[in-house]
């Protein structure tokens, strides 16, 4: 009876075991009748509001590129997985959609998850093209590219736009120090900064969010103020110190600024200072492309989510479309059940060398270093009467970044 | 002296609203010694129950209604998730409330979304103090929080349901042989606390005016670690937890160099009360015997 | 004496279940068969969530105190794993050594830190107790969070060296085996009883000549040592170790796992990590896009059904009538087999638990309770 018990329990393993084995080389898309394109992003938790306003505009550009009759034919299919902006958790996301047949994806939506993600679909040969994972480390492993500007950059830029502008200014810094993101920007800023500029730093953690009293003591003589912070603190910073800073003070941000005028509630008139951010971004466009997709945006899903995140995402599915239909014409061929890794080969050569996004949202005559840094037009955008002067800042991903 | 000033305006600033916060998780945990994890979540409900209630109702008549709603709430999820594991092991109960948490957060995104919306319920302004600006809210917050410590130790000392609840808090068992009917006042005391969820979500936006489906998570934690160093389960002891915590945050973020470490700074402070006053400020020290 | 002299199976089963399912994957992967990388991933995860059970059903389930830090113990040995074994892959490689030595590295410090956390634990009780483990664990996350790139990476966490994930199972099925070996026979000794009886009652326990401070100790430096066993095994199996991930909510997914797994019975807690992993994986991969947000809903009413259906003192002539051992027992055994009655000898470190938080444990000793305990033969003489 034990001995029959035990048997069993033996062959039933092994027969699980059998039918998880899979035989021959992988390409997991050989039963494709779709290319797909596969994101894995925070659609839960605090982050959620990045990660579907990624779903929802990629799922629209895959949406209006299959109205149009997709790739010679073959349509598109879009894939979103929850990370929850959590790293333990992109490996199964990754690995799921993968083995369901992804060819080409957009990465990962923010830093965190990014970097573990980078490293799965290097192994495979995956080509990604990530809207807003803007880590420095995130690119570089030659299948990874960013469509948004790497934080490092970002940091520099800003440290040389307060080096021209701000001699005569006290500058306060503002930024979460837990945060990949804004720490990442707010190194850089510190050591591209002219030594001659004194700062005010003050900085918050995740768990602290609710109360920036101290915060703004300490920055209350501040007349411009650097805040690389998502728009959601920044715009709580704003209003507790509303009354306190003075009113002709700035806030200068970065990307992650944007959506602070969409935030439903949030009068951004009613804060006297002014707000000023860089970003390849314009939420306010009333022409272009970018009023198109806004317009498109808001049409289908509200005001509430449109942010620079989804603009990227809607560039990064184009980028690719527009990739792969100019492959094709070279002569290269991509059956729908091409594998990823084959797919990858084709790609980031051709993003290695000077392909060329000539009109998305977020700018124009997009190209990629071959270390898979964007090179594109950052612009100054004056969300509030800055006042400042609306020096377009051109941003030069440079090399020595990603030796470091 | 302006130093002096602004940190002692600073902390009390953040620390009346986890005082706020601590009251009512106290309260829960004296009476019913629960800890309950959804107590935070409980607070989200609130704000988004002002939020929603405010585009109908001028916002006196919001806050009562975002107060009915969150007592209902607060009584309803006592009668499905907490009830019935009455006489189970304590840890189950803490399960099914991190449970309760997590269902909270999900519906709330269901039915709000992703984004976080800006609520402004009123503006009270701000007068100066010694050149350091003073949010007027603080001071109302403050005031709330005494006036609602002082009702609540009036009520729990002085009324007949009240001094059941002490009853309950100290051995259900024989609470129940007195006459007193146990679960109607767990009931009672998840309905004070759930209420005062709501309130302490009012304040919540009265000082950082954004409401997400996780707002309630890390305000929960921060006052459980206050209501602890109070003395869990003392009234003025969340109080005075809420106060010192705020304390302690504001002068930890006001240098620079350890700002990083704020929260370490506090968890530290926490372990090292707790190592010289096993129950915290004010808790009551309970001897053991065989 | 016969009967005395046999062996109780029941006792060895969950080894040799682990062993059979890790021999005949190991046999699939060292012969070139080639599983998919969902579920190797979906076996590491599993491994990692088993030893993190069964380390952190020690205090909870045996030593009876309420830990919210687990995922502390494991970031410390994630950390300091990790980091030896960047610094030794130049000189070993990335390979078995490497692996070993990082292990026994990472395990040991974060026993150092139970042993620093068991202090308080002396002193506190219940809830003050939980608090102290909850803030042992971010104080460990945020120390780790901000220290500089050159040591433990920062915010952007350590790039530590990925094990080959088609062998990597094979070793972390190994360290379950390992983690089971030693907490078993540690609970099945006389140490181990005297650590339940320290839970029942500690003043009695005091009384039988028990030594309680080094019983504690010695549970939270067990279970802060395979907690560390698992981080590293979790550096093994990413390509970085970020500090946000062991935040309080992953101490409290191990504490559902315990106690979905029935408080004090590792069996219990071995398959409830495995199903909570698997539910989590299956929940991620199946609800995407839109749907995604359904995963905690989902998850919660499951959290509370099961809890309610489990403990509920009302169901518990429902659970008696209802449960899926009656079923499978119906489904195996169609006769009445004698074999079937229970044993409670061999069932015996299946007591309820008692974390009564901050109460009197004056109840437990009523006469009738104490008559029937012998005094334990654990502690110093």
């Amino acid at each position: 009876m034990r001995n029959f018990k035990f048997l069993s329990l033996i062959l039933a393993v092994v027969l699980c075991a059998v039918a998880f084995v899979s035989c021959g080389e992988a390409n997991y898309a050989a039963e494709n009748t779709e290319y797909v394109i596969g994101v894995s992003g925070p659609l839960t938790g605090p982050a959620a509001v990045y990660g579907v306003a990624v779903q929802n505009s990629a799922q629209m550009a895959v949406d209006e590129i299959n109205a149009a009759g997709g790739l010679n034919g073959t349509m598109f299919k879009f894939v979103a997985t929850d990370d929850m902006h959590d790293p333990t958790k992109v490996a199964t996301n990754y690995a799921s959609m993968y083995e369901g047949g992804m060819q080409v994806s957009l990465g990962t939506v923010t830093t965190a998850p990014g970097l573990e993600y980078k490293n799965l679909s290097k192994d495979d040969n995956v080509f990604f093209l990530t809207p807003s994972a803007s880590g420095d480390d995130i690119p570089g492993g030659g299948n990874g590219f960013q469509m948004c500007f790497a934080d490092g950059n970002q940091g520099k830029v800003a440290a040389a736009f307060v080096n021209e502008n701000c001699k005569e200014e006290a500058v306060g810094v503002f930024y979460k120090s837990d945060d990949p993101y804004s720490k990442g920007i707010y190194d850089q800023f510190a050591a591209n900064l002219d030594e001659t500029i004194k700062t005010t730093v003050t900085t918050f953690t995740a768990a602290n969010e609710t109360d920036f009293s101290t915060q703004i003591d300490t920055l209350k003589n501040c007349t411009f103020i650097f805040m690389p912070t998502y728009y959601d603190p920044a715009s709580i910073f704003m209003t507790q110190a509303k009354d306190i800073l003075a009113a002709d003070a700035v806030y200068y941000g970065c990307d992650g600024f944007d959506g602070i005028d969409s935030k439903e509630g949030f009068d951004i008139n009613a804060i006297p200072q002014k707000v000023s951010m860089l970003s390849h971004f314009n939420s306010k466009a009333e022409e272009g492309m970018a009023a198109e997709f806004i317009a498109k945006y808001v049409e289908k899903y509200g005001k509430d989510t449109l942010n620079q995140f989804g603009a990227s995402a809607y560039d990064c599915v184009y980028a690719i479309y527009y990739a792969m239909e100019k492959a094709i014409a070279d002569g290269k061929e991509i059956p729908v059940t091409i594998s990823a890794s084959d797919l990858c080969d084709i790609l980031k050569d051709m993003f290695a060398n000077g392909y060329e996004l000539e009109e998305g949202v977020t700018g124009e005559n997009i190209k990629w270093e071959s270390n898979g840094y964007v090179n594109k037009a950052a612009i100054q955008y004056v969300i509030k009467d800055a006042g400042l002067p609306e020096a377009e800042a051109e941003v030069e991903a440079e090399a020595e970044v990603v030796a470091e | 002296m302006e130093l002096l000033v602004s940190t002692i305006v600073n902390g009390l600033s953040i620390g009346s609203i986890y005082a706020m916060i601590a009251l009512g998780y106290t309260m829960v945990y004296g009476i019913a010694k629960m800890l309950n994890f959804a107590h935070g979540d409980v607070i989200m409900v609130g704000a988004y129950a002002i939020y929603v209630f405010l585009a109908y109702v001028n916002p006196l008549f919001a806050i009562l209604l975002a107060v009915v709603f969150c007592l209902l709430l607060g009584v309803t999820i006592e009668k499905v998730a907490y009830r019935p594991l009455r006489g189970a092991s304590p840890l189950a109960v803490l399960i099914t409330a991190i449970g309760v948490s997590y269902l909270l957060q999900s519906l709330a995104q269901i039915v709000f979304g992703s984004a976080s919306k800006m609520v402004m319920v009123y503006d009270f302004g701000a007068i100066k103090l010694f050149g350091v600006t003073l949010q007027v809210s603080t001071l109302v917050t403050l005031a709330v929080a005494v006036v609602v410590m002082i009702a609540l130790t009036l009520f729990v000392k002085l009324t007949r349901t009240g001094r059941a609840m002490i009853a309950v808090s100290e051995d259900k068992g024989a609470a129940q042989l007195m006459g007193i009917n146990v679960n109607k006042i767990i009931t009672i005391t998840f309905a004070i606390g759930s209420s005062l969820a709501a309130l302490a979500g009012l304040f919540y936006l009265l000082k950082a005016p954004s409401v997400s489906s996780t707002l309630g998570a890390m305000p929960g934690i921060k006052a459980f670690t206050a209501a602890v160093i109070g003395g869990i389960g003392s009234i003025p002891g969340a109080m005075l937890g809420g106060l010192l915590l705020g304390f302690v945050e504001c002068i930890a973020t006001k240098i620079t160099v350890i700002a990083p470490y704020t929260d370490a700074i506090e968890f530290s402070i926490l372990i090292v009360i707790l190592l010289v006053r096993p129950t915290g400020f004010l808790g009551k020290k309970r001897r053991e015997k065989v | 004496m016969k009967s005395l002299k046999r062996i109780n199976y029941s006792h060895y089963i969950n080894y040799v279940v682990i062993a059979v399912f890790t021999m005949v994957f190991s046999a699939i992967s060292l012969a070139g068969g080639r599983l998919d990388s969902s579920l190797l991933f979906l076996f590491e995860k599993m491994a990692i969530s088993i030893i993190l059970a069964v380390s952190l059903s020690v205090v909870v389930g045996f030593l009876g105190e309420l830990s919210l830090g687990h995922a502390g113990f494991m970031c410390v040995g994630a950390y300091m794993g990790g980091k030896l074994s960047v610094v030794l892959e130049p000189v070993l490689g990335n390979a078995v050594p490497n692996l070993l030595i990082s292990l026994v590295a990472g395990g040991i410090v974060a026993a150092i830190c139970g042993f620093i956390i068991g202090m308080p634990a002396l002193r506190l009780r219940g809830d003050y107790l939980a608090i102290v483990t909850l803030a042992f664990g971010e104080i460990v996350r945020s120390i780790f969070l901000n220290s500089s790139d050159e040591t433990f990476g920062g915010t952007l966490g350590l790039d530590t060296p990925r094990f080959d994930k088609k062998y990597l199972f094979i070793f972390a099925f190994l360290m379950v085996l390992l983690t089971l070996l030693i907490v078993q026979n540690f609970i099945r000794s006389k140490h181990g009883r005297a650590v339940t009886a320290i839970r029942d009652n500690e003043i009695a326990a005091r009384a039988c000549g028990i030594n309680v401070t080094k019983y504690k100790l010695l549970a939270f430096i067990i279970s802060a040592f395979f907690a560390g066993i698992a981080g590293v095994l979790y550096s093994f199996s990413n390509y970085t170790v970020q500090s946000a991930s062991f935040d309080y909510n992953y101490s409290i997914e191990i504490l559902v796992m315990v106690v979905l797994g029935g408080m004090g019975n590792i069996n219990g807690a071995i398959v409830s990590a495995t199903l909570i992993t698997f539910l989590n994986t299956k929940l991620a991969t199946v609800l995407t896009g839109d749907l995604a947000v359904l995963q905690n809903l989902i998850y919660a009413l499951i959290l509370i059904v099961i809890v309610i259906y489990n403990n509920a003192p009302a169901l518990k002539s429902f659970r008696d009538t209802h449960n899926i051992s009656l079923f499978i027992k119906k489904l195996v055994r169609s006769k009445h087999d004698p074999a079937s009655i229970k044993d409670d000898a061999a069932k015996w470190d299946v007591v309820p638990t008692k974390i009564e938080m901050n109460e009197i444990l004056s109840i437990d000793m009523k006469p009738q309770n104490l008559g029937s305990d012998k005094p334990s033969k654990g502690g110093d003489k």
